[in-house]
């Protein structure tokens, strides 16, 4: 009897339960001396691994006082008469369930998952099936900002189960309660989103919760297929992965689809550049090289001189042949690993306990470099839910956090040329205390006017910079990965000067004021640099500020349009809307046209030139490797490692930006170390026939509705009329 | 084309042409023993000289097929083409010495006198038409994407319907609904905030019916087919009078709401009517196109056979 109760037991007590006469420890529950003994109580709240608390008093029983007791937190007392099921038990158990499902939204989703919630169970089996209570008028919220786990706080019994599984069995100290009376529920943090708050997606309260107020996150195709040399992962194999310790093994389990244990060979491609994915690899053993082949140049087009039949023609071209203006100047190429490519020679290294692949994973950007196997290699592909789960895993962030923040403070700090006077054991104190922070899709990281508090680096995703202006808001930018912000404020404006939002899956390395001071206390270059740099941007800010103060935002946007070279405009009032400038077009830059005859208008002209200056240039969220951004005269610039993914073509709504494909020279997939012709793509936009002496679509358009014009003199005139 | 000072060269030159040409067969016709004639020398010269101001204006059509070549700017072709079309038909009335003559001849001079007549309403179709555009489409699209662009406006319509109304489409529909390579490009598709987006307006359902019941018996059906005559939202005026009284009938936190609703039918009526203006700025060419080459045809015949016989 003694094994019932394990091996410390102490003094022993006599009682009867049902009638049955029963020896128990003096510490033991009524419950968990029934249960000892073979005799069932329902519970709710309840469960063995976690302290009880009786908070749902499903477990009731009669204990010989005036009231029922909770026999799940009730002590066992000498001769003590317990009764489980004697009418009046069942009467209280019956009308409090039939409460309790008043309240749920019947049938929950774990009923829907796998018809086995724990309350719509009991209740079945107590008989109950009309409900005669009335239900909630009000609603309670759901939570979807987890990946891995739902939250529908209507089917919430407050149970607390998942509150001590957390705090209790995982000590996260992440859940807790919030509320009062009918508005009493569980929250993360302080409150917060689940997904935004300090889970870390360790499964465990999913696994306490009876009902479907927690429920495993069933996406869309969670379910991996298993590709050749691939075996599914196994829970048990996972757990012994540190980068899963800590883990609930039933919420690997339950997300078992989700991951694959994958063996290649040397030479094997992991995954291409360009293409489209939704998996992310963490390389258990074996080596890799993760590389760019597309050639790095951009397109130029020539020809077209002289003669009647003055095709022309566009090629590939590289910065050293073709610096155009305002082309960066970094050194390296930023892809979707733990490393960063170098410009001269884009090639690297990813060994075991590496990650690549998560914004493919996270946002489904298209893969942002070519990954080969060099060794034999055993990876673990894994889809988002399975990714978040690692991502937030403590033991993962120690080992990795570390790599990540050096990498990132090495490629994207002493990279930076302004940056490069940083000396080793600087970048190894600002390891010690810079810290990595993690954010969901729009939420925000500093707002305009705020104080200065941090300086960022950019890990991972993309961060949208906007201004207010009195007539609305203006994105500055979309910073990705390596780029810096923060240092306006830091540096003397005190305040912030733009608003920062997370657009997608953010990580970012976060540099305290303090640690940012001693910096440019201790490199005057890279104060002087910085500060450069500030001034330039604030003296930006204040023209945008002045010029705004006379016209609306959308005038002002047309004066960014004035910085541009020349424009084309289509005067509406001549346009027969015949499209033949559009043909023209395509004839002149073979076959793909750049001009479309939408944008953005002023008085009566559209100005169709290659970038129409948006207010928010969606073309360059979610390039994955940065190689699209914008100049300061607000245009579009493609710089030369573009991959050709296509994404910005997408993603520009008014199609100005194109693919052009070209021949070159690749390694054949198939033959490793053979070269082979193939077409790979680079993005391009209108380039205004500058060849020709006048614009294939104004040359060809009948009706004098197309010209090209000097934008200065064309918004002066244009705007000194209007306003 | 857009008729003003820049054709004021070729307004005098055909004046000038014009005048010449009156003056000759004037005194040609008066002093012609039997009248003027096509076959005489005179009349030959106006044949010819009509022909080929008629050659000129069909080469538009070839011009404009190869846009890139530097054969001068299609502008100076179209400009051109009005004129010197314009003129073909005095020349060559002067050449018939206005006379029908037989079958060939008079067919011909009718496919002449519909194309250049076509043609005229043609160029003060394109004179007026843009500008009617530009002023009253101001939301106007490219003509081919109209379609898209509707759906799109459904979807939208729908969205906010749902938001407001709770329910509306199921998950799977939803998903169908992102075009092929939305969901994967997720940098844009997945990520661009819809209108008013979760937006909770803490309204009852009988608060929202009006709403609901409007949009599924009146606006769906104009905006599955918004070129249908029997529905009062097709019309500016009908349709301002729906909506205020749809305002009267839902609470002032639904008004949002009926404010975007309105705002798409705005659209929708906008697109129907450049769809019929884009179409009557371009099917008069469906006569005057095919007509011309006719004519050019039947006046090589025309010739071929006078000069022989
Ligand atoms: C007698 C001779 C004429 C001939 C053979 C002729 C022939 C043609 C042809 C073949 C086209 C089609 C061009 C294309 O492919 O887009 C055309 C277009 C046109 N024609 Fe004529 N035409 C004649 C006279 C005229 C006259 C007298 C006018 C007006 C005063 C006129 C006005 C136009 C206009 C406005 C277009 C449309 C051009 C565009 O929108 O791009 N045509 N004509
Ligand atoms: C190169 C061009 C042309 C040549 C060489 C030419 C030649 C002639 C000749 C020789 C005649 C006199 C035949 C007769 O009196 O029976 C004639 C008559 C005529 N032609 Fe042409 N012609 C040409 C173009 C045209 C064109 C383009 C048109 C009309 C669109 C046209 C319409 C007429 C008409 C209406 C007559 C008058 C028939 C009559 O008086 O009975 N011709 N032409
Ligand atoms: S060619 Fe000229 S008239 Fe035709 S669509 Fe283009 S701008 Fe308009
Ligand atoms: S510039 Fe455009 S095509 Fe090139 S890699 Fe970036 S998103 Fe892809
Ligand atoms: S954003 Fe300017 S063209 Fe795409």
């Amino acid at each position: 009897m003694s094994t019932l109760f394990g091996t410390f037991l102490g003094p022993m007590v006599q009682l009867t339960i049902d009638g049955k006469e029963v020896a128990a420890p003096a510490s033991a529950t009524i419950f968990d001396a029934a249960r000892a003994h073979g005799i069932p109580i329902p519970t709710l709240c309840h469960m063995q691994n976690e302290t009880p608390v009786g908070v749902c008093r499903l477990c009731v029983v009669e204990a010989g006082g005036r009231v029922l007791t909770a026999s799940c937190v009730r002590q066992v007392e000498n001769g003590m008469k317990v009764v489980t099921n004697s009418d009046r038990v069942l009467a209280a158990r019956r009308t409090l369930l039939e409460i309790l499902m008043s309240d749920h939204p019947s049938p929950c989703a774990r009923e829907r998952q796998s018809g086995d919630c724990e309350l719509e169970m009991q209740a079945r089996n107590h008989g109950i099936t009309e409900i005669r209570y009335p239900k909630r008028y009000f609603t309670r919220p759901k939570d979807d900002s987890s990946l891995a786990i739902a939250v529908d706080h209507e089917a919430c019994i407050l149970c607390d189960r998942c509150i001590r599984g957390c705090n209790e069995i995982r000590q996260n100290l992440v859940l807790g309660r919030m509320g009062k009376g009918a508005g009493a529920g569980v929250a993360f943090d302080l409150n917060t989103p689940m997904g935004e708050s300090s889970c870390i997606s360790c499964g465990e309260c999913m696994v306490s919760c009876p009902t479907g107020a927690l429920t495993n996150k069933r996406i869309a195709g969670t379910e991996l297929p298993i590709p050749a040399g691939a075996v599914p992962a196994e829970p048990e194999d996972l757990l012994e992965l540190p980068v899963f310790k800590g883990v609930s093994g039933t919420f690997l389990e339950m997300n078992k689809g989700a991951i694959v244990k994958r063996s290649f060979h040397p030479g094997d491609v992991i995954c291409r550049e360009g293409d489209f994915g939704s998996t992310a690899f963490y390389i258990a053993e074996g080596k890799a090289a993760v590389s760019i082949s597309t050639p790095m140049a951009h397109v130029k087009t020539h020809g077209g001189a002289g003669g009647w039949f003055s095709r022309l023609t566009s090629s590939l071209i590289g910065r050293d042949s073709d610096a155009r203006e305002e082309e960066t100047s970094q050194g390296y190429i930023p892809i979707d690993a733990s490393v960063d490519l170098a410009y001269s020679n884009p090639v690297a290294e990813l060994g075991p306990g590496d990650l690549f692949g998560e914004m493919t994973c996270m946002s489904f950007y298209p893969r942002s470099a070519t990954v080969k196997a060099l060794t034999d290699c055993t990876m673990y592909e894994m889809l988002r839910n399975v990714l978040d789960i690692l991502l937030k895993n403590k033991s993962f962030r120690a080992r990795l956090g570390k790599e990540y923040k050096r990498r990132a403070l090495e490629t994207h700090l002493r990279g930076v040329p302004m940056f490069s006077e940083l000396s080793p054991d600087f970048v190894e104190r600002l390891m010690d205390n810079v810290k990595l922070i993690r954010l969901s899709p729009g939420q925000v990281i500093c707002k305009q006017g705020e104080p200065a508090d941090s300086f960022y680096l950019v890990r991972i995703g993309f961060v949208k910079v906007t201004e207010t202006y009195p007539g609305g808001e203006l994105v500055i930018a979309y910073l990705s990965r390596g780029d810096s912000f923060g240092e306006i404020g830091l540096l003397g404006a005190g305040a912030r000067t733009a608003t920062c939002t997370a657009l997608d899956h953010v990580e970012l390395v976060k540099i305290s004021a303090d640690d940012f001071n001693a910096m440019v206390d201790q490199f005057p270059g890279v104060r002087r640099g910085l500060q450069a740099l500030a001034d330039e941007r604030q003296r930006q800010n204040a023209e945008r500020m002045a010029a705004l103060g006379t016209i609306s935002l959308d005038s002002f946007l047309g004066q960014g349009l004035m910085e541009a070279q020349s424009l084309l405009v289509l005067d509406l009032a001549r346009c027969t809307r015949c499209d033949a400038c559009v043909r023209a077009c395509a004839d002149a830059h073979d076959g793909i046209t750049r001009l479309v005859r939408e944008g953005q208008r002023f008085d009566r002209y559209l100005v169709a030139t290659s970038c129409r200056h948006c207010k928010d240039p969606l073309c360059m969220v979610g390039c994955p490797v940065g190689s699209i951004r914008r100049r300061n005269s607000l245009e579009v610039i493609i710089e030369d490692w573009c991959i050709g993914c296509g994404l910005c073509a997408r993603n520009c709504p008014y199609g100005n930006i194109n693919l052009h494909p070209f021949q070159v020279m690749a390694d054949d997939p198939d033959n490793p170390g053979r070269r082979i012709a193939m077409v790979k793509q680079k993005a391009t936009s209108c380039d205004l026939c500058t060849e020709h002496a006048e614009p294939s679509c104004v040359y060809a358009c009948p009706h004098d509705a197309a010209h090209r014009v000097d934008p200065r003199k064309f918004f002066s005139e244009l705007l000194g009329t209007k306003v | 084309m857009r008729i003003d000072e820049t054709h004021r060269v070729w307004l005098v030159a055909s004046i000038v042409i014009l005048g010449a040409a009156t003056a000759v067969y004037v005194i040609y016709a008066l002093a012609a023993p039997h009248g003027p004639s096509g076959g005489s020398p005179i009349g030959l010269v106006f044949g010819f000289t009509g022909f080929g101001f008629m050659i000129y204006a069909g080469l538009l059509g070839a011009r404009k097929k190869v846009p890139i070549m530097r054969l001068g700017r299609a502008q100076g072709w179209m400009r051109g083409h009005l004129w010197l079309g314009l003129l073909a038909l005095p020349l060559i009335l002067f050449h018939g010495g206005f006379h029908f003559g037989g079958l060939l001849t008079s067919i011909l001079l009718w496919l002449l006198i519909i194309t250049v007549l076509s043609g005229v309403f043609g160029a003060i179709l394109q004179h007026y038409l843009p500008t009617v555009i530009l002023e009253r489409v101001p939301m106007e699209t490219i003509y081919d994407e109209i379609d898209r662009v509707r759906d799109q406006l459904r979807v939208e319509a729908e969205g906010f319907v749902a938001d407001l109304c709770g329910g509306g489409v199921p998950e799977a529909e939803a998903m169908a609904l992102v075009p092929e390579g939305g969901i994967r490009a997720g940098g844009f598709t997945a990520m661009r905030p819809r209108g008013g987006g979760g937006v909770q307006y803490g309204l009852t359902e009988a608060e929202v019916e009006p709403v609901r019941s409007f949009f599924q018996t009146e606006m769906l059906p104009f905006l599955l087919e918004p070129s249908a005559k029997s529905s009062r939202l097709g019309d500016d005026t009908r349709a301002v009078a729906a909506f205020t009284k749809l305002r009267m009938l839902a609470p002032a936190a639904a008004h949002p709401v009926i404010a975007n609703l309105e705002n798409l039918c705005e659209e929708e009526r906008q697109l129907t009517r450049q769809a019929r203006l884009h179409k009557m700025l371009h099917t008069w060419l469906l006569v005057h196109i095919p007509l011309s080459l006719a004519l050019l045809l039947l006046s090589v015949f025309h010739a071929v056979i006078a000069l022989r016989y």
